[in-house]
């Protein structure tokens, strides 16, 4: 446990650092009794998996931090092994269907089912439910999630389903009435601060809050994120000082690049070009639409005001497409070939305006 | 399409260059029509022509020097040699042939009155009563034109033909009577010995059982003297008096039949109707196709040189199969050359063509066995060009019998090999098709694999026999080689590049089909199209030839097509709107592409467009049939996601004037459309959406169509970042499977490459200062301990590697800084090549550490139990040690082994005494030699080392040794 993240991880729902109503909330949810099925969501970085594993301790106690790893394979009907890890405790099993890729829904209905029928044995001295803890359930297929409705339902007597995920959009509405939602909001700026700065103090290191400040900001108040950077500088530089450059990650750097690429000239040979950054971008695993997300906020804080509206219709447009699809590539470079016949014809008729 | 061009260019050189050789060719060329004209008309009259046949030849061969005079004794013989054969029916089969010979003279015209009744063997006296008396009749008036040239043959002439006018069935009975009789002809022959040709005839029988090369050599000899004219006017001559005779005599059966039998007549009518009919409904009912198919080799429509040169290719055969032509090719080959190789090298300083390549594959010389170089030909073209036809008109042409084998047999790989050796190595008997074979291999592209490997295997033969006695003289050789292939195969094909004909394509002597030249196409459909009385003027059969490309079959097809319709006019129209004769073409992928990207060229404006159309309507329609035309390319391609992907892979770099990339946006919206589509089709199973695909190419043809000529890459783009997005999934997912259960909780996939794995690497490369470890300050080794504590825990750790150049580096494993890098970023920070080294044997050290105490760890439990069962009078120290495995098994042998344990402890413990048991060691010798025998047992079991007595090798004396002693 030697990096920070894992480190100074909170263990209990006490310990959290922000959100702490929302932690009491939890308590109470847990003491009285009747928990519900829960849909934890929010940004990436917010401490939904800590915030979760905090729950199942206060539901548990310090047994399920006793993980274990196991490789499950599930034969599909059309005969098709599928091979799936899953970290399990004594008293829950997490799984992240999606990484069966299509066959999701095979997961879905033969593990599950399986662990949820299965009762608890002394159920004097524990709860009378597991937990099923799925991951990523935005990225099930809708096969998956229908799967999983019934299911739900079904063994609520001796199964309770968290399900975690960053954006209820992608959940289909009956899995979201089943489930107590539950949002993760990202901290504060002072919040990430505050947990930074505590980290130093216990690492023995003295942080200015100038830096902390500019980590928090630079990491878009991504708590993981903000902690390895501080780990990062830490690395790169010690003592700090309040003004040292913070390591980013590359692939941000790198979408930077290409916004500015496309900013700075608009033909079809830059195209080219650009399709060619988006491919690297993609062949990275970088999901497509951070891709469009990071390139919109990058071309707009490059275009004119008038502009603005227009760009994130359109993005909002591209994107919404992309989702539909399955070809990424397309519809980002259509995205990026609108962009620039907006934002040549708004120059040119900048040009003629300034002309006359 | 350049290559063509320049192959076909040079056509015309070619032509001076080989003007010899062309010669030569066309001599080969003439040399074996009178043959196979010969054996057209012994198909039809076995028995006088081999007769007629065997009277020449044997004139020829062997009586040479004799007279006119004998030649017509000689002739009598014969006669006289069949007559005793009819006589033998009348005089109840008692020949006697001395007799008779001297009466030949006489009999001349005797036998001529009995011929007809004695061939026919009477089936039903009423029959042979009638036959006689029609006959004698007959043959009176003729007697006189007969007798002074050769009336033996006319008069058996028209003994056949009158008997096949009258009674079919009695025919074949004939035939077969005169050829099979064994008395009669093996009594003459044992007569005639010292005539040489009766020996011949007689021996004919056996002949055509057993294939013996002379006998080709004999007929070939024959055909290929100087007698050879002389042998066609007689046959002409034959032939046309044979002609007059049937005639006549038909005329003459017909006036008599009216008289003697009515009804006979009666019957006979109708079936000569038929006869007619039949060939009318033949002519109607037969496509023409196969009606106006090429029977000669000038008739062909195929290209000239390919033509030649399959022709030339299978004229190499001769040497081995007809065994002749030895002569008069051995010199050819040294004086073409002196001629052509001072051509050959000017060219050779430049390039050497196809068909250069091509020629030199004809000459090269033959094998040991005499045969070519390249066994099997290889056809290869687009269906419709006459592929088969050829290779069908050449083998005739060149002698051979043509064995076809195609996709509509069975072509499992035991039955093809059965048909192989039966084609290649064996002979037809009866009948006449005593020619030798050739086998053709139609559609050899369906093939399976094996039936193909069973044909090269036949190809590369070898006769083991010869292998051995390779010293031996070449006329015992070919009698033996029986196995080897000595017979030509043709092979036909459509797609040259099948994986399956791979490894015969290197074998094959190759000939690609150029398609058919449409001016020689569109005259032979004239021809055709006024043949049957159909109207068409050139440009329409030229608009045909275009709308079919050039595919024979088709426009034959087509024709008959509107020919059945009722259509005696063509006209362009019909054609234009014509859909039957259009074969649903496949196209390759690039000539797709380049039909998108490229503006129709305007020859093809000149067919669409009519004269009393206006401008604008021209435009109009030009563009709609541009619409229908890319419609109907990229519907009949099908393979619509390749297509597409072509498409976007190369729409940006076509020339297109485009200053607000409006045009680009449009294009990327159609693509994002048929993406949308295709993810409907594909998910929904809403395969009726699937008809708006082919719009997509339609749109970006009108979009980036230009004049120019595309520069066209094959799509590989999205294959790429297919592959290389695996590679980086998985060096993560490697790298995640092994990482330990806590924290592999809180990393996934996704977080792991957005948000750690750039900064974890630039945490794993901390400052560390280029010296010795031991050095470190206390907090520089904590550092170093942190650091690996992270590489173990994200399961990371440095493995050597060694680059191209031979340098030594440490990589990471799993490589996942590929999966982080990105080209065109400053590159990252790295560790020294020594801190590398000292981090992954630190992360090697640590790891076994933690497996070894994780292992002590589970073991614990066990160990404590043993000790509290017995060890109390132990030291303290040993409670540290573990469970020794096998301490119960020394326990069990201490205990049986009551003395004698002690000279053991005392040379072992003397000789590797481990640091921290010199205590223990001495303790438990004084005991021993104080104490009883259970003592020295427990000091035995719980020392470090032991020894089992007579137990073998050096490995005899162990002793527990633990990783962390080591570190």
């Amino acid at each position: 446990m030697s990096l920070w993240v894992d480190k100074y991880r909170p263990t209990t729902l006490a310990k959290l650092d922000y959100h702490k109503e929302q932690a009491n909330q939890l308590k109470n949810l847990v003491q009285c009794g009747d928990f519900p099925h829960l849909l934890v969501y929010g940004p990436s970085g917010a401490g939904k998996k800590t915030r979760i594993m905090c729950l199942l301790r206060e539901l548990y106690g310090a047994g399920v931090e006793k993980l274990r790893i196991e490789h499950q394979s599930i034969t599909a009907p059309s005969k098709k092994k599928i091979e799936i890890n899953t970290i399990a405790s004594n008293y829950h099993l997490e799984v992240n269907p999606s990484d069966a890729g299509n066959s999701d829904r095979v997961v879905i209905q033969e593990l599950i089912k399986t662990v949820a029928q299965s009762q608890q044995i002394q159920s004097s001295t524990q709860r009378e439910f597991k937990v099923v803890l799925l991951t990523e359930v935005d990225r099930l297929t809708k096969d998956a999630q229908h799967a999983l409705r019934r299911t739900m339902e079904k063994y609520t007597a001796t199964c309770r389903l968290i399900l975690c995920c960053n954006s209820t959009s992608k959940v289909i509405s009956p899995i979201r009435s089943r489930c107590l939602a539950v949002r993760v909001p990202l901290p504060s700026v002072e919040e990430v601060c505050n947990v930074l700065s505590s980290v130093c103090r216990k690492e023995g290191l003295l942080l200015p809050g100038e830096l902390a400040k500019q980590i928090a900001e630079k990491s878009g108040r991504n708590l993981r994120k903000a902690l390895l950077m501080c780990e990062a500088c830490r690395v790169q530089q010690y003592p700090f000082s309040a003004d040292q450059d913070i390591p980013e990650t590359d692939w941000e750097v790198y979408l930077r690049e290409t916004a500015h690429a496309i900013v700075s000239q608009q033909s079809p040979q830059r195209l080219l070009e650009v399709r060619a950054r988006l491919y690297e971008l993609l062949t990275h695993c970088i999901p497509p639409e951070i891709i469009i997300k990071g390139l919109v906020t990058e071309l707009l804080s490059n275009c004119d005001g008038h502009l603005k509206p227009e760009v994130a219709q359109l993005a909002a447009h591209y994107e919404h497409r992309l989702q539909l699809g399955s070809k990424a590539i397309y519809h980002l470079e259509a995205f990026v070939a609108k962009f620039m016949a907006i934002y040549k014809k708004f120059m040119e008729d900048g040009l003629d305006g300034f002309m006359f | 399409m350049d290559e063509y061009e320049e192959m076909y260019g040079i056509e015309d050189d070619f032509e001076r260059q080989f003007a010899d050789e062309l010669e030569v060719m066309a001599e080969m060329d003439f040399d074996p029509t009178p043959f196979t004209k010969v054996s057209q008309l012994r198909n039809k009259q076995p028995v006088p022509q081999s007769f007629e046949e065997a009277i020449s030849v044997g004139d020829q061969l062997l009586n040479r020097p004799a007279g006119t005079g004998k030649r017509q004794e000689l002739h009598s013989d014969v006669t006289s040699r069949v007559s005793p054969l009819r006589q033998d029916d009348e005089e109840s089969l008692t020949p006697k042939a001395k007799k008779r010979k001297q009466d030949v003279a006489k009999r001349l015209q005797f036998s001529q009155m009995h011929e007809g009744d004695d061939i026919t063997p009477p089936s039903s006296p009423e029959v042979y009563e009638r036959l006689e008396n029609r006959r004698t009749e007959v043959s009176m008036p003729l007697s006189p034109n007969t007798l002074p040239v050769s009336a033996v043959p006319s008069v058996l002439d028209i003994s056949g033909l009158a008997a096949l006018q009258q009674s079919p069935r009695s025919v074949t009975t004939t035939t077969c009577h005169v050829l099979k009789r064994p008395p009669a002809t093996g009594d003459y022959i044992s007569v005639t010995d010292s005539q040489g040709n009766r020996v011949y005839l007689s021996k004919k029988e056996e002949e055509d059982k057993a294939p013996d090369p002379r006998a080709f050599r004999n007929s070939q000899n024959a055909l290929g003297l100087l007698a050879v004219p002389i042998e066609v006017l007689k046959e002409q001559v034959a032939e046309r008096r044979h002609r007059q005779v049937v005639e006549e005599s038909q005329r003459l059966t017909e006036l008599l039949n009216s008289g003697i039998d009515p009804e006979l007549l009666a019957e006979e009518e109708p079936e000569g109707g038929e006869d007619n009919d039949d060939d009318d409904e033949g002519r109607s009912s037969r496509l023409w196709v196969d009606r106006f198919s090429p029977k000669h080799y000038t008739e062909l429509l195929s290209d000239d040189f390919t033509n030649r040169c399959l022709l030339k290719w299978l004229k190499l055969w001769d040497t081995v199969v007809f065994g002749r032509e030895r002569k008069p090719r051995a010199p050819a080959p040294e004086v073409r050359p002196s001629g052509q190789n001072a051509q050959n090298q000017n060219q050779a300083q430049r390039f050497k063509t196809k068909s250069q390549i091509t020629e030199e594959i004809l000459e090269a010389e033959l094998d040991q066995y005499k045969r070519p170089k390249y066994k099997v030909a290889l056809l290869s073209g687009p269906p419709g060009l006459g592929k088969t036809t050829l290779a069908y008109v050449i083998a005739k042409h060149a002698g051979y019998n043509v064995v076809e084998i195609n996709a509509s047999d069975d072509r499992s790989a035991e039955l093809f090999q059965k048909r192989i050796d039966t084609a290649t190595q064996m002979k037809s008997v009866l009948g006449a098709n005593e020619r030798p074979n050739c086998l053709i291999i139609d559609e050899i592209d369906g093939a399976p694999t094996a039936a193909i490997n069973i044909l090269l295997a036949t190809i590369n033969r070898k006769d083991s026999r010869e292998e051995a006695e390779s010293g031996a003289n070449t006329l015992k050789k070919k009698k033996k080689k029986e196995s080897v292939l000595l017979r030509p195969i043709i092979c036909i094909c459509n797609d040259l590049y099948v994986p399956a004909l791979r490894p015969l394509r290197q074998q094959a002597f190759l000939l690609a089909f150029p398609p058919t030249q449409p001016s020689r196409l569109s005259q032979r459909l004239a021809e055709i199209s006024r043949l049957q009385g159909m109207k068409a003027d050139t440009g329409t059969l030229m608009a045909l030839c275009e709308k079919t490309d050039n595919d024979i079959r088709a426009c034959i097809n087509t024709l008959q097509f509107l020919h059945g319709r009722g259509q005696k006019q063509l006209d362009q129209r019909t054609v234009s709107s014509m859909t039957v004769g259009l074969k649903d073409q496949n196209k390759g992928l690039f000539s797709v592409w380049q039909e998108i990207f490229q503006l129709p060229r305007l020859k093809r404006k000149r067919i669409g467009a009519d004269p009393y159309i206006g401008l604008v309507e021209a435009g109009l329609k030009e563009g709609a049939q541009r619409l229908q035309n890319i419609l109907h390319l990229a519907s009949s391609n099908g393979e619509h996601e390749k297509v597409s992907q072509g498409l976007y892979d190369n729409f940006l770099s076509m020339k297109m004037k485009d200053p607000n990339m409006s045009a680009v946006c449009s294009g990327l919206d159609w693509l994002c459309f048929s993406d949308l589509l295709n993810e409907c089709v594909m998910h929904g199973q809403n395969y009726s959406l699937m008809r708006y695909l082919p719009f997509l190419p339609a749109a970006f043809h009108f979009l980036y169509a230009s004049n120019s000529v595309p520069r066209i890459n094959y799509p590989n783009s999205q294959y790429e970042a297919l592959t290389r997005t695996q590679h980086t999934k998985n060096a993560m997912v490697a790298m995640l499977a092994e990482i330990p259960p806590a924290v592999r909780c809180r990393v996934s996939l996704h977080t792991l490459c957005l948000d750690m794995l750039s900064l974890l690497l630039e945490l794993i490369c901390p400052k560390l200062r280029p010296v010795n470890p031991q050095l470190y300050s206390t907090r520089e080794k904590q550092q170093l301990c942190d650091l690996i504590d992270t590489m173990i825990n994200y399961n990371l750790t440095y493995r050597q590697d060694r680059t191209p150049e031979g340098q030594y580096i440490y990589v990471l494993e799993p490589n996942v800084e590929d999966v982080v890098r990105f080209t065109g970023l400053p590159p990252r920070r790295q560790l020294t090549y020594q801190a590398k080294q000292l981090i992954a044997r630190e992360t090697e050290l640590e790891r076994m550490r933690r497996t070894e105490r994780a292992l002590q760890k589970r073991n614990t439990h066990k160990t404590e139990e043993v000790k509290e069962e017995k060890v109390e009078t132990q030291k303290k120290e040993v409670k540290k040690m573990t469970t020794k495995n096998h301490q119960q098994r020394l326990e069990n042998i201490v205990k049986q082994t009551t003395v004698e344990s002690k000279p053991e402890l005392d040379f072992f413990g003397r000789a590797i005494i481990p640091k921290e048991k010199p205590a223990v060691t001495t303790t438990t010798g004084d005991e021993s030699k104080v104490g009883g025998a259970l003592q020295i047992g427990k000091a035995v079991g719980n020392s470090d080392v032991w020894f089992r007595f007579n137990e073998g090798v050096s490995n005899a004396v162990r002793r527990n040794v633990y990783i962390r002693e080591l570190l």
